[in-house]
């Protein structure tokens, strides 16, 4: 009996531990598995038309021709929803319509002023055109159907009064035709429903297609140009063809999300349709391509990362890595080599390894507001470079920070080479020195290598660190290594909670880590080839 | 053997006329170079302490007026952090919980997980398995905090608000959960170490007896390696207290100490996060600012006591791996 329950239990345990190695590897694929899938999508995704004249206009990329030519269509299919968005308000947007009439009635009044016509009859049909004003303005104004027909007949009683015709004049008389067009098949009452719905349709609209044809290009680039991915189009038009509204279904419940349609809410009028017929044509309107946007990783972006890529934080990230390096490597090394080959067990060297393992436990934001105390505040401006954050303050917090990963590293490499070559050197009468000079370093060095890229990598990927260094969210290509710069990792984060122009574009939240994810491992699969390579070459000899 | 005789592997004719001791000259320079290198080496080698000894030094210069300024009790006890209100308040205790609250709830989640996946690595499964799992473990490690932040808040947290009904996503279940995959590597790899590092001899003896696998890792191989797993937990606990991006990110960022004190859904304030997040926006030399050093300073001295700890049990396990 017991020897079954102890069986039972050998087998629960190695279950469980087989477990939680499962529950490793489920972690790794919850956790990249979003980030990659997401965020490749900032490279490879469907471009739309949008996309192909955002680049043109940002980066001076594709064939113009080609693109206006391609833009035809587009703009053909888009025509339609323009046109009923314009007739449809019409009879909606009232201050428009007085403006409007206000306008020709000004301009009818410079009109007369030039006419040869004697005073009175100028006083005269002056004081018409006001009165019609008048009436219009009433008319656009009432939400009582009566009022607007009695305004309108009184409009229309001018029409044929020769004096008006061929003035401006006749466009009030248009304007009231349109108007009283425009208005039959609307709710008078729920006009200003109406108009906030409009509103709120045409805000998506301009997300979707761009700007409205006939309207001043927008000072920011991003409004510049409509959904230049499909998913975003696909998105927007969710939100344009479905209305959402947080509402109090029950007291004291929490609010909910309720769904209608859009076209319900225009009902009964010339806007109904419509949701339905950009649903059909929006491959029309917007020309959905394949697009490997490989660019991606050398171009500059718009601020909040809204269009373009991440080629500045790449950039910024090499440097201050690649520096950090410098610094560190002969340092490293070179402690190491001390460490494995002349150090003895004396308190001395006792020390220095406690304090190796000291540094190596610092946590990374110590490391930051050191680097913000020593080499911003104190250190460099000791050489007259002032005291802000900078790529050289960051990279030598960096190089601070990396040592102890360096010098375990080649430390471990050193100790790996067999004794067997240095005895060798040293039976044939080289120096300690000149043993370790050609003999040792050259066959540690792949090892110490490894060490590099993973130091390297490790630095690539440090936030806390180069906060207050020298890293910045937003801000030009740095000029020289006394310029704060943009890096992968403070984009990341910044991206992710800092920036809410950013919360519109999470592809390219997304495409910034998993740029730095990707950075990494690939220095880190690097270095598990080259270990493996260095091991099986030791080994094997 | 002074430096100077290698060169005469170069001359072979001039070797028979030479004498076969040094001259003076040649024995001095040879002396001086062996020393100076030497030393050289030593003083590159020192830079690590000079590091430390910076770091310390600056950090501590920078938080000194404010320690003398104000009361060091009330720094420690008070839970009010108001450092821009009319009246500043600087009590840290608020922050200090925050950060053992993630720690605490991260280790949870982390040890027994971490300990099976270094025992299984380690005692149950073959190389092959283990050439699969090990890189995993690597690259776990390797994926920087700020992704994992940014995972956080990016993935978990929507989920947690929507799935769990939680009323924030960025709080102390989501800061520990992934503290706790972060600490993972840590824990597997240092305990796996130490479970290799016991011989193949107590292992033997163990099923020799009649030992099932799970009494010969319960009753010989965690005993034997507990200094080990013990080194392994504080690392991975020093990981998690010294962690900046993935609590600034994901957890929520309130100042207060939870309650009722087992409700994780709400938001907490890490010592790490709380500089983060302060530091950028503080006047150089302002009392805020040297608060923020003082609050850094008390990190610095918690993970170098953590670090004498785990310096103390990995030096045993290294000893009583070298035993057996």
């Amino acid at each position: 009996m017991r020897t079954i329950i102890r069986g039972i239990l050998n087998n629960v345990f190695t279950a469980v531990a087989g477990t939680s190695v499962v529950c490793l590897c489920m972690v790794l694929v919850a956790v990249l598995g979003p980030m990659i899938w997401r965020g490749g999508s900032a490279v490879f995704f469907k471009g739309t038309v949008e996309f192909r004249k955002m680049q043109l206009a940002l980066f001076g990329r594709g064939n113009e021709a080609k693109i206006e030519a391609e833009q035809k269509r587009p703009e053909d299919a888009r025509r339609f929803v323009y046109d009923a968005i314009e007739k449809f308000k019409g009879g909606i947007d009232t201050e428009a319509l007085s403006d409007k009439a206000r306008q020709i009635y000004r301009q009818f009044g410079s009109e007369l002023r030039q006419t040869d016509m004697p005073g009175e009859e100028v006083a005269e049909l002056r004081s018409i055109t006001r009165d019609i004003r008048k009436r219009l303005e009433i008319a656009f104004a009432s939400q009582n159907r009566d009022e607007i027909n009695k305004a309108l007949t009184y409009v229309n009683s001018f029409r044929d009064d020769s004096r008006f015709k061929n003035s401006s004049a006749e466009g009030l008389f248009q304007l009231a035709e349109e108007y009283a067009t425009a208005i039959q098949g609307i709710n008078l009452a729920e006009r200003n429903e109406y108009r906030k719905e409009l509103a709120e349709v045409e805000q998506i609209l301009t997300r979707l297609l761009g700007p409205a044809p006939a309207t001043p290009t927008p000072a920011l680039m991003m409004d510049r140009f409509g959904a230049t991915r499909w998913d975003q189009a696909q998105k927007l038009l969710n939100r344009l063809v479905w209305h959402e509204q947080w509402a109090q279904q029950e007291p004291n419940e929490p609010m909910v999300k309720m769904r209608t349609p859009r076209s319900q809410r225009f009902a009964g009028t010339e806007l109904e349709g419509l949701f339905d017929i950009i649903e059909q044509q929006l491959p029309e309107m917007l020309a959905p391509k394949l697009t490997f946007y490989w660019r991606y990783f050398i171009d500059d972006s718009t601020p909040g990362h809204y269009f373009g890529g991440v080629g500045p934080e790449i950039l910024g990230t090499l440097l201050l890595t690649v520096l950090a390096m410098l610094f560190v490597v002969p340092f490293g090394v070179i402690s190491a080599a001390y460490l494995v080959e002349c150090a003895s067990d004396n308190l001395a060297v006792r020390t220095i390894r406690m304090c190796i393992n000291t540094l190596a436990g610092v946590p990374s934001i110590v490391f930051g507001m050191f680097g913000l105390a020593f080499f911003v505040l104190f250190f460099l401006p000791i050489f007259g470079v002032p005291s802000k954050g900078c790529i050289l303050a960051a990279s030598l917090t960096l190089a601070v920070l990396t040592l102890p990963v360096m010098i375990r590293a080649s430390e471990e490499a050193i100790r790996a080479v067999p004794q067997t070559y240095k005895e060798a050197s040293l039976a044939l009468g080289a120096s300690g020195f000149r043993t370790f000079v050609t003999v040792t370093l050259p066959a540690a060095l792949p090892g110490i290598l490894t060490g590099v890229i993973l130091s390297l990598s490790r630095v690539a990927g440090e936030t806390a660190p180069v906060l207050f260094t020298g890293a910045v969210a937003l801000g030009p290509m740095p000029k020289s290594i006394f310029d704060p710069t943009r890096t992968l990792s403070y984009g990341s984060y910044d991206m992710a909670v800092g920036d809410r122009l950013a919360a519109m574009v999470p592809h390219n939240q997304f495409g910034m880590v998993v740029t730095l994810v990707g950075l990494i491992l690939c220095l880190n699969t690097l270095a598990i080839i080259l270990r493996f390579r260095v091991s099986k070459k030791l080994a094997g000899q | 053997m002074g430096q100077g005789s290698v060169n005469d592997a170069l001359m072979p004719a001039a070797e028979s006329h030479r004498p076969l001791a040094l001259t003076p000259t040649e024995d001095i320079r040879g002396f001086l170079a062996f020393h100076l290198g030497r030393t050289f080496l030593f003083v590159i080698t020192c830079t690590s302490v000079l590091a430390v000894f910076l770091i310390f030094l600056f950090v501590i210069k920078e938080a000194f007026p404010f320690l003398t300024e104000f009361s060091i009790v009330e720094f420690l006890t008070s839970a009010e952090w108001y450092p821009e209100s009319e009246n500043p308040r600087y009590g840290v205790l608020a922050l200090l919980t925050g950060s053992a609250y993630v720690t605490i709830v991260a280790l949870v989640f982390s040890v027994p997980v971490g300990v099976l996946a270094a025992v299984f690595l380690s005692d149950i499964v073959g190389l092959r398995i283990r050439s699969v799992v090990k890189p995993i473990v690597e690259i776990l490690a390797a994926i920087p905090s700020v992704a994992y932040g940014f995972f956080a808040v990016m993935v978990l947290a929507p989920w947690m608000q929507t799935k769990l009904g939680f009323s924030t996503g960025t709080n102390a279940l989501n800061a520990s959960l992934v503290l706790a995959v972060m600490a993972l590597p840590t824990i597997i790899s240092v305990s796996e170490d130490s479970l290799s590092a016991v011989g193949r001899e107590l292992r033997e003896a163990s099923y020799g007896l009649g030992a099932t696998r799970f009494e010969t890792i319960f009753k010989v191989l965690i005993p034997a390696a507990h200094s080990g797993i013990i080194a392994a937990v504080v690392l991975g606990m020093m990981r998690a207290i010294g962690e900046t991006m993935v609590v600034w990110m994901a957890s929520g960022n309130a100042t207060q100490i939870p309650s009722p004190w087992w409700d994780l859904s709400q938001s907490v304030r890490t010592m790490t996060a709380t500089i983060a997040g302060d530091m950028g926006e503080t006047e150089k030399g302002s009392p805020h600012y040297r608060a923020l050093f003082a609050v850094g300073m008390l990190l610095l001295i918690m993970t170098f006591c953590l670090n004498l700890v785990s310096e103390y049990f990995l030096t045993r396990a290294k000893r009583a791996g070298g035993k057996s």
